[in-house]
């Protein structure tokens, strides 16, 4: 009779083990309205298939765009795919193989190269208006307009300009007696470790410059080293003077800009103990949940910090941990496939002339237009973000690394990194494996 | 002429077969369609790995260069491959242990003459049903450091939070927890199978004999479960040891590359970095190793295996 109860009763444990585990989790953030993953826009004679990597909320922006766009031009159906950016990347590879890939493509500018190294896209230089086009190229920035081109042939149409910037919780910067202007943010390493001090706090409500504060029971953190770190590490990298690949092709992630860049976010959570270490840390829903003061983000940032938090936040500039100010920042652009038909292109072109012409729209998924004349008329009240962001990378943005083995060597590069921010390693060896690495990537490719 | 396959009737000039050949004939009627599938997408799949793995393969490059054994040369002095390949079999180990364990336990609890006896089958059977994407979600928000029931739960216990996924000491058998969880549904059908081959008049004569439950399990159980046991680990290394999904999905491989599976590399290699014909050496060598670890496995179970 005891045997029988306890077998029941273990049963009924595991049973009840498996129902708590199956429950759906509740997130920390608010539920938001799923974007379609594939959607079908319109129901006309000229279709169009699309990829794009937008998995955020930047993917219901473009769903309502390319709704609209549908609705004014009825002759059109336009099928959107999303897909994560890196099973995008490879996806293409195997379509392109097959010869059967989409009619447009939203690709990351420090794309071109590897794909127009092996002859699948198309030249969209006769779209310029420099070249008799529509595109005019005078209306973006110059560095915008070089991430288009691969060894002279223009291979891309821009939508945006994306990059870093840092959201701040305003209430913990009022709580802490902090300014919330972004004008008063610092320009040197130490007083951003004061400031983040100042937002990081115990269980018992002493901040991390206080001398009795307990860095094992953190309830509010003032940074988090975690979020996306290889663009933290190249924004830093610059602002020491440094860059990821010297002009005679050789990697330099671990010269002395590359260590001191490095070491001092490591510091930030072994030494200041502002950040907790990067593993098991889910930094958005730690902002979203109100135990993270500063988070490095970017542009992309924005929809979320309103829809889906209760948070009151902000854009504030790039941390500046080096010299001078940089920060980094990507390009999405459109590109279409080199096997087109002239048809296709032309109705192709027709959506890409009419997505152009909206680019203020698309300021509301968060990112910065990337035409100059959008990017002025964006006003103060509804963009204050996408205008901040915008400034800086105009005056100090570094465009993404550009070359036709981007992929590859960020494989390289993003385990050392995350290795060194979880004190698995030395930032001298974390740094020295991914150029060593980096080094027969770019050697290979020679 | 009893043993000609094909002979000829002379008289009315036409060729008959003998009824051995007709069913050999038969039979190969009946293989043909599979062997045709596993000929063109098995058998010439493998060729043109090997092929693959002799030659510098991007694929989008039009020019593949042969370079003979360099890409197993690369392979040997590769410290991603040897450090994926030490946490691929610390994970296997600890799954297929884990796993056989689990699932031997569960399936002796439900051959018991309990009530519901079928509902719970159904029900420890169901995580089984769940793609790799969902139970990776899951468990990736039991397990958050921050969010996660399990640490919930530790903390009435006074246990500080535990970084499941974040410590590289404990990634790799959190990794494995969730895959016990997830897969040990199959093998406990195949145990259950198993023991209800055991016939119940070896349990009466041993229990004659004053033989106790644990007795019962050591002497009786086991030593005739040991063909089923072979099986579950056999399909269990083999299958565990291509563990992809919850490295990628729970970790993307870290902290650093203390997660890293060779099938999650070879992913890498030629998905990311699109080099197709390093990638087909490291596939090859899996597969080398995969026919190893099996064959060292039968050696050694299969040895007094009573049938």
């Amino acid at each position: 009779m005891f045997k029988r109860l306890t077998l029941i009763l273990t049963l009924a444990l595991l049973v009840a083990m498996i129902l708590v585990l199956s429950m759906p989790m509740s997130a920390v953030a608010q539920d938001a309205e799923p974007t379609a993953i594939v959607g079908a826009f319109g129901g006309g004679e000229t279709k169009i298939s699309y990829w794009n990597g937008l998995t955020g909320s930047d993917g219901v922006t473009m769903n309502e765009m390319l709704a609209q766009f549908a609705e004014e031009n009825p002759g059109f159906e336009v099928t959107s795919e999303i897909i994560p950016w890196n099973t995008l990347y490879a996806k293409l590879q195997a379509a392109f193989v097959a010869n059967q890939p989409p009619d447009l493509i939203l690709m990351h500018a420090s794309e071109v190269p590897q794909f127009a190294n092996f002859g699948v896209l198309m030249d969209l230089g006769p779209w310029y208006a420099g070249n008799g086009g529509w595109f005019d190229e005078n209306d973006i920035s110059d560095i915008t307009y070089s991430g288009m081109q691969y060894q002279g042939v223009t291979y891309a149409i821009p939508l945006d300009n994306h990059g870093r910037g840092l959201w701040i919780n305003t209430d913990m910067f009022d709580a802490a007696g902090l300014d919330t202007d972004p004008g008063t943010a610092p320009d040197n390493y130490e007083d951003w470790v004061t400031l983040m001090q100042a937002v990081t706090l115990d269980a018992d409500g002493n901040n991390a410059a206080d001398p009795d504060f307990d860095s094992e029971n953190v309830v509010q953190w003032g940074y988090v080293v975690g979020e996306w770190p290889r663009v933290n590490f190249l924004s830093a990298l610059a602002q020491h003077g440094g860059e990821m690949v010297s002009e005679a092709g050789q990697v330099t992630v671990n010269s002395d800009a590359g260590i001191a860049a490095l070491q001092q976010t490591v510091d930030l959570v072994y030494e200041h103990k502002v950040s907790p270490p990067p593993a098991g840390f889910d930094t958005w829903q730690g902002f979203a949940s109100g135990s993270v003061a500063v988070i490095p983000t970017g542009t992309w940032f924005r929809n979320f910090s309103v829809d889906q938090t209760d948070i009151n936040g902000m854009a504030w500039p790039q941390v500046q941990f080096g010299e001078n100010p940089a920060t980094w920042f990507g390009i999405h652009a459109f590109m279409l496939p080199a096997s087109s038909t002239p048809e296709k292109a032309e109705a192709v072109q027709t959506l890409l002339q009419w997505i152009s012409a909206n680019q203020a729209t698309w300021a509301g998924s968060g990112q910065v237009p990337a035409l100059l004349s959008v990017q002025a008329s964006l006003d103060a009240v509804n963009y204050p973000s996408n205008i901040l962001l915008g400034q800086t990378f105009t005056e100090y943005g570094i465009l993404d690394y550009t070359s036709t083995v981007t992929q590859e060597m960020y494989a390289a590069l993003d385990p050392e990194l995350d290795a060194a921010l979880n004190n698995l390693k030395s930032v001298e060896d974390a740094l020295n494996d991914a150029a060593e690495r980096m080094q027969q990537v770019l050697d290979r490719a020679m | 002429m009893k043993s000609k396959s094909i002979s000829s009737n002379s008289a009315k000039g036409r060729w008959t077969l003998t009824l051995k050949s007709r069913e050999t004939l038969a039979a190969y009627a009946f293989l043909a369609p599979f062997m045709l599938f596993f000929m063109v997408f098995v058998v010439r799949a493998v060729v043109e790995a090997v092929r693959m793995s002799f030659y510098d393969w991007h694929i989008l490059r039009p020019m593949r260069p042969y370079i003979g054994i360099e890409n197993y040369l690369e392979l040997l002095n590769d410290d991603v491959w040897w450090i994926s390949l030490q946490n691929t079999i610390v994970f296997t180990a600890i799954t297929v242990i884990g796993t056989t364990i689990v699932a031997l336990a569960a399936a002796l609890a439900v051959t018991r003459p309990i009530k519901g006896q079928s509902f719970f089958r159904v029900l420890l059977y169901m995580p089984s049903l769940l793609s790799v994407g969902a139970v990776g979600l899951i468990w990736v928000w039991l397990l958050n450091t921050q969010f996660g029931i399990v640490n919930y739960g530790l903390s009435f216990l006074g246990i500080r939070p535990v970084n499941w996924l974040g410590d590289p000491g404990l990634v790799i058998p959190s990794l494995s927890l969730t895959t016990i969880w997830w897969g040990f549904g199959f093998p406990m059908l195949i145990f259950i199978a198993g023991l209800q081959g055991i016939p119940d008049q070896l349990y009466e004569a041993a229990r004659i004999d004053g033989g106790s439950d644990k007795d019962l399990f050591l002497h009786i159980t086991l030593p005739l479960l040991r063909p089923t046991i072979l099986f579950v680990t056999v399909t269990g290394v083999i299958s565990h040891f291509q563990v992809y999904g919850q490295p990628f999905i729970m970790t993307t491989g870290g902290p650093g590359r203390s997660s890293y599976s060779l099938i999650f590399y070879l992913y890498q290699i030629a998905w990311t970095a699109f080099r197709m014909g390093y990638g087909a050496a490291v596939a090859v060598c899996i597969a080398v190793i995969m026919a190893v670890m099996t064959s060292v496995q039968f050696i050694v179970l299969s040895r007094r295996i009573e049938y």
